[in-house]
């Protein structure tokens, strides 16, 4: 593991990227060098708030992918294993998103010859209208004058177009029932480490990228893209490495506290009540590959049509088949239609085993699925 | 290469957003539309299988189509019905009203016994209403709007459910459950201009008589996205109403809908059935001549939802079919 600051030397990338744009000048080395056949990257498709994955094979339309989106709280996990698996791929990932793919590289489901990880550093994201209606809200500012939004120090700061920025605390947002996802608020994996490499602005300097190289393929991404001219890098001075890990560890200690203050109401029956059956956290949720032939497809495992599904029954399925690989993404959540919090138990569960095994899924080392792993015969 | 399209849900009136996957411009799948007001992501399993209908679609064969506007020609027109349908968008049933009135052909406007309400409540509405009266399960069939009702409870909310199933998930989550006929229902509950009915079903259709005279905001959830966008362009009939036209009908002409499904008919009495469609359906398997139509998902146009909110859309994939406007374009002129 090693530390640089970089930034591209690209003057249109500088000026349209975050923190001087290294991660687009990354990927544009990769397609333009033919070492990838596409980059998987988010978009905005009608506004800020409306991030889509999208899949980029000509290096000139990597410009509108550059910027942050905390308003899009997508997964590229399952999307990568349906849609893109024969692919040589780079994909952007946050800390959720490489979680989940080094858990289908456990299942064979990904080959991780074929894909390059480029990690972003992640404090959270915010639900699309969540976002929008709090700007409102607590900004007094219409939501369609914001150019762009990021998180940093404990803020959410939206931009308008004549540079003026407003923050808010998340801390005091959160308290309202706004600001991030309930299993960002939870998630206390900030840094994908996981990834090639892992990229942000906490501890960098102003115009710069602070990049955690994580493994041998992702100092050849730096190397290469260095090589190739279109990024220029510096070391990380050991105050800007003690700052980015204040920072995380600040983070990884507020999403403990919410984790001792929510894991209670995993539970709560009332809710779990209303759950109508429709399979939609099954089939977002990029662990749980195997849906096409999942035995709760099949007609000894329906419940008669309009008697109210059994949770129980249901969910207990597939906690028991995969709560231990939960990689706390929250798809589960945001895909309810009847807003049953489905991550909270699947989550806690996983810290149940984390603590039992020391497995903190899409994290730890072992080549094989957890009850799977010959590091855990013991159990 | 894959792409993520946004389009509208077709599979009931709640207006939901939801995304369609292509992979080389074949449909492979959705993704959540978390962007959309409506539903921020969240859709039914009706409304995420919506695409899966697109597979069993219907091939255009223009002889077809010149062999009904025969049949067309041929028939008296006071004794051809068209069906005008939910399913359509606002531009393709303007398109079909537009026929029917020039050429004087019947029009069978059904919505499930339901008809257009010139105000509705919105879903806001909804959430913020002090009591709800719910007829029908309606988190169990318009799973969105149910949303609405479990943050309406979340507020605060008292929830009346009038339905026959005691355990279903909209019962589940009532202050009070009853089984009353609608008539029974409202004269048992006091209602108040913060209180909202919603309903998807009714017993007959002098029970929507009732509905508009109680002191409360009215929220109807139709079955097919567009009712609301055809109702207000036709006014609706009773089922009653329905078969009587139905049985009278000597060339039954169906734009986009499974009317065989629907209704407690025997289809095959009518001597001719015409059925433009994109895919295929019990009713395209009795019809005497099937013309298949583009698809939604190949089509650009507007649904209007329940609460009177028109959202456009935009065709997510290319096909060679005509659409349903410029298949009565053709029609119009034929008959000329």
């Amino acid at each position: 593991m090693s530390y640089i600051l970089a930034r591209s030397s690209d003057n249109a990338i500088l000026e349209a990227g975050e923190c001087g744009g290294a991660v687009t000048s990354i990927f544009k080395y990769l397609l333009d060098e033919g070492i990838v056949e596409g980059v998987l990257a988010l978009r905005p498709k009608d506004d800020i708030y409306d991030g889509v994955p999208t899949f980029i094979t000509n290096s000139e339309d990597l410009i509108s992918t550059a910027g942050s989106y905390h308003c899009a709280p997508t997964m590229v996990g399952d999307i990568i294993q349906k849609y893109l698996s024969d692919k040589k791929i780079a994909v952007a990932v946050k800390p959720c998103d490489i979680r989940s793919i080094e858990e289908l590289i456990k299942r064979h489901k990904i080959n991780p010859d074929n894909i390059y990880t480029v990690g972003l550093n992640c404090g959270g994201t915010v639900s699309p209208i969540t976002g929008r209606k709090m700007i409102e809200l607590f900004y007094d500012i219409d939501p369609n004058d914001v150019v762009s939004e990021e998180i940093d120090k404990g803020q959410f700061i939206v931009e308008l177009a004549d540079g003026s920025e407003k923050g808010v605390k998340i801390h005091d947002l959160e308290q309202q029932g706004y600001g991030r996802r309930n299993n960002c608020q939870r998630c206390d994996v900030k840094i994908p480490r996981k990834a090639n490499i892992a990229c942000g602005n906490w501890g960098a300097e102003d115009g710069w990228t602070f990049i955690e190289i994580n493994d041998e393929k992702g100092q050849s991404l730096i190397d290469g893209a260095k090589s190739s001219g279109i990024l220029e890098t510096k070391n990380a001075s050991e105050k800007s490495i003690e700052a980015r890990s204040k920072v995380e560890g600040i983070m990884i200690k507020m999403s403990n506290k919410v984790q001792n203050a929510k894991f209670d109401e995993a539970e709560d029956m009332d809710v779990w009540k209303r759950c109508i059956g429709c399979y939609a956290c099954r089939d977002i949720c990029p662990i749980c590959w195997c849906y096409e032939n999942c035995e709760l497809n099949k007609p000894y495992f329906k419940e008669e049509i309009n008697i109210t599904p059994n949770p129980i029954a249901f969910q207990g399925v597939r906690l028991s088949h995969i709560s231990f690989s939960c990689c706390d993404c929250g798809q589960c959540d945001d895909v309810c239609p009847m807003d049953i919090p489905v991550s909270l138990i699947f989550d806690k569960l996983q810290k149940k085993y984390y603590n039992r095994t020391g497995y903190v899924a899409g994290v730890s080392d072992d080549i094989k699925p957890p009850l799977y792993s010959p590091d855990k015969v013991e159990l | 290469m894959i792409e993520i399209k946004h389009t509208l849900c077709p599979s009931c009136s709640v207006g939901c957003g939801i995304n369609v996957i292509l992979d080389n411009e074949e449909i492979v799948g959705t993704f959540p539309y978390k962007r959309h007001p409506v539903n921020e992501g969240k859709n039914c399993l009706n409304g995420r299988s919506s695409v899966e209908n697109v597979e069993d679609e219907l091939a255009f064969d223009s002889k077809v189509l010149d062999d009904a506007i025969g049949k067309l020609k041929s028939c008296n027109n006071e004794k051809i019905t068209v069906v005008f349908s939910g399913n359509n968008s606002n531009e393709d049933l303007e398109a079909i009203k537009s026929l029917c009135e020039s050429k004087g052909f019947n029009i069978l406007s059904y919505a499930n016994n339901l008809k257009n309400f010139d105000s509705v409540a919105s879903y806001d509405d909804v959430e913020n209403a002090s009591n709800l009266f719910v007829i029908g399960n309606i988190l169990y069939e318009n799973p969105l709007i149910g949303r609405r009702i479990v943050h309406a409870k979340e507020n605060g909310a008292k929830i009346y459910v009038n339905d026959d199933l005691e355990n279903s998930p909209t019962s589940n989550i009532a202050d009070e459950f009853t089984s009353l006929s609608v008539k029974e229902f409202l004269e048992n509950n006091d209602f108040t201009d913060d209180s909202v009915i919603l309903f998807n079903k009714v017993g007959s259709f002098e029970d929507l008589d009732l509905l508009e005279s109680a002191n409360s905001k009215l929220l109807p959830v139709y079955s097919k996205s567009n009712s609301k966008g055809a109702l207000k362009l036709v006014d609706a009939i009773s089922k009653e109403e329905a078969l009587e036209l139905l049985g009278n009908t000597e060339v039954l002409f169906i734009f986009n809908d499974d009317i065989v499904n629907e209704f407690d008919f025997d289809f095959k009495s009518i001597p001719q059935i015409i059925s433009v469609s994109p895919s295929k359906n019990d009713t395209t398997e009795i019809a005497d001549f099937v013309i298949a139509t583009k698809s939604w998902l190949e089509s650009d146009g507007s649904f209007t939802n329940a609460e009177d909110l028109t959202q456009e859309f935009s065709s997510v994939c290319e096909s060679e079919k005509m659409g349903i406007v410029e298949i009565i374009e053709k029609i119009s002129g034929e008959l000329e």
